[in-house]
């Protein structure tokens, strides 16, 4: 019922996204061997069209995915419902998760097998080297944190635009803040995926994906102290 | 398990310095139509919305269906239909969509009823909402909460934007197919003579405050305007006396019961009694929460005008 509701609410985007997503690495591949940018489609355009598309389905989830539901007209209706408030929060979250996986499955599915004809070589290798050269899991979680924090604040501020302009804002602050800090006093701040001072890189990735969860559930504290 | 289908304790709530709800006590007995009265303003909705856990009470108690509205939020949200005065849904949505997606979150849901619905009341099932008249976005909302079959009706407001017709339809509806299976209606409404046609139990709200609750049946059996004049006259409300209005040398006394007695305690203490009348629901309303009543000229408030 609620996960169907999403899904219908976000559904256009998804299906425009994974389309891109299924066809931006041979698109890219071409162009690139086209206007010879460099030798051929390699792993650094394929890491870069699929962190691109990613940060911008995760913007779009993070912004469509909640603020249709929590706006004050038609909270009184589904607050009515018989869930606790937190169900929705997190059924919404879900919804836009698993879109937001699907679109990087598709993506990864495409360039696998793009890397592996322009490359001549076995699909297994390909994929082998994706796995190991490529920093797939950073992107992904990446996008998970930038997915996260705007949907929180788009429930929090209860205004799409606002959430979404919220979110890029903090998104942007913390690495100009980062910059600046390493530049004046040489102490390295971590942002956003990179690895905390000596901790292994699973640690790392543990934590970020831990603080990205942290903002939902801001967003459920919010949502359920609420007063429609 | 409690008699009442809804019932508070000095329940309030304030916003700052204003008391939406001031410390009322509502008891709506189970299987009985309860209309909530009140003036724009009055606190009717914050009412209802504690009562359905939208907003929190800052003091008293309520208990909904035997459940306390603080602990038990969830479970009287599953037996407990709300239609409310905002009629605002998804508007990409059709009713046959609102349908599915109201459907699995509740367990008594019956398709049936959608079906009788919405052909009594016309709606068209494949319309998207935002694309229906408002008096068809009304009757969604009600074919909605009319099809969860449940315990406890609340209605805000349910016949902004029917045309006459459609709430014949609707209070026909709530006087009958709900109350034979045993369910509690209880609606706010401004519509008076819609609460006198169905309700069995009437609440008037002022200010946040409960000014009145009774029986109908009780304002046509024992309620009377007694009009007397003289001196010394009583001037204090209580559990007899609902209201007094002066007007010159009168008073006029709203009683709740034995205004033979009343009138006679008047006699006594010298007046002079010039009516006995009984009363109707709306000039109870209107003693009650028009203050102009109680003012000495027919137009307090109104700008001196200072002819030449």
């Amino acid at each position: 019922m609620y996960f169907w509701k999403c899904w219908r609410d976000t559904r256009s985007f998804a299906l425009v996204f994974l389309v891109l997503a299924a066809s931006a690495m041979p698109v890219t591949a071409l162009v690139s061997k086209g206007i010879n940018l460099q030798e051929g489609f390699g792993p650094g355009a394929f890491l870069s069209t699929f962190a691109l598309i990613l940060f911008v389905v995760a913007l779009g989830l993070g912004t469509i995915g909640a603020i249709q539901e929590f706006t004050d007209k038609t909270a009184h209706f589904l607050f009515t419902k018989p869930r606790p408030r937190f169900y929705f929060v997190w059924a919404g979250w879900v919804v836009g998760c698993a879109e937001l996986l699907a679109i990087a499955l598709v993506n990864v599915l495409t360039g696998w097998l793009t890397l592996a004809y322009y490359g001549k070589t076995p699909l297994w290798s390909v994929l082998f080297g994706l796995l190991t050269k490529l920093d797939i899991a950073g992107v992904l979680i990446y996008t998970l944190f930038v997915y996260c924090l705007t949907y929180a604040m788009t429930v929090v501020l209860r205004n799409g635009l606002k959430g979404l302009g919220a979110s890029m804002g903090i998104i942007i602050g913390l690495a100009m803040i980062a910059a600046a800090v390493r530049a004046r006093w040489q102490v390295d701040v971590p942002i956003p995926v990179e690895h905390f001072g000596s901790l292994p890189i699973v640690a790392s990735n543990l934590i970020w994906i831990f603080v990205a969860l942290l903002f939902v559930f801001a967003a459920q504290l919010v949502v359920e102290r609420a007063e429609i | 398990m409690s008699e009442l289908a809804i019932g508070t304790a000095s329940l309030a709530r304030t916003y700052g310095a204003i008391h939406a709800v001031d410390g009322i006590n509502l008891s709506v007995p189970r299987g009985a139509i309860y209309g909530f009265l009140g003036r724009n303003g009055a606190g009717k909705t914050t009412t209802i919305k504690m009562l359905l856990g939208l907003i929190r009470p800052t003091a008293g108690s309520g208990r909904v269906l035997g459940m306390d509205i603080r602990s038990h939020n969830v479970a009287i949200l599953q037996r407990t239909a709300f239609v409310s005065e905002k009629k605002t849904l998804y508007p990409s949505l059709t009713l046959c969509d609102l349908v599915r997606f109201s459907r699995g979150f509740y367990p008594t849901w019956s398709d049936s009823a959608v079906e009788k619905y919405a052909r009594l009341f016309e709606i068209p099932m494949k319309q998207r909402f935002e694309k229906l008249s408002n008096g068809n976005q009304t009757k969604v909302f009600l074919l909605l909460a009319l099809a969860q079959g449940a315990d406890l009706l609340i209605l805000d407001e349910p016949t902004t934007a029917l045309d006459p017709v459609s709430v014949d339809q609707l209070l026909h509806v709530l006087a009958e197919d709900t109350l034979d299976r045993g369910c509690t209606i209880f609606f706010s409404s401004h519509q008076l003579e819609e609460v006198e046609q169905i309700a069995e139990y009437a609440g008037i709200i002022d200010h946040g405050k409960l000014v009145m609750e009774c029986r109908l049946d009780d304002i046509k059996s024992e309620f009377r305007l007694i009009t007397a004049a003289g001196n010394f006259l009583p001037a204090q409300i209580s559990s007899q006396v609902l209201s007094i209005d002066v007007e010159g040398n009168f008073r006029r006394y709203v009683v709740t019961k034995d205004a033979e007695g009343f009138a006679a305690g008047l006699s006594r203490n010298g007046a002079t009694v010039t009516g006995i009348v009984p009363l109707s629901l709306r000039e109870i309303f209107l003693h009650l929460v028009r203050k102009e009543m109680s003012c000495t000229s027919g137009n307090v408030g109104a700008t001196p005008v200072h002819l030449p």
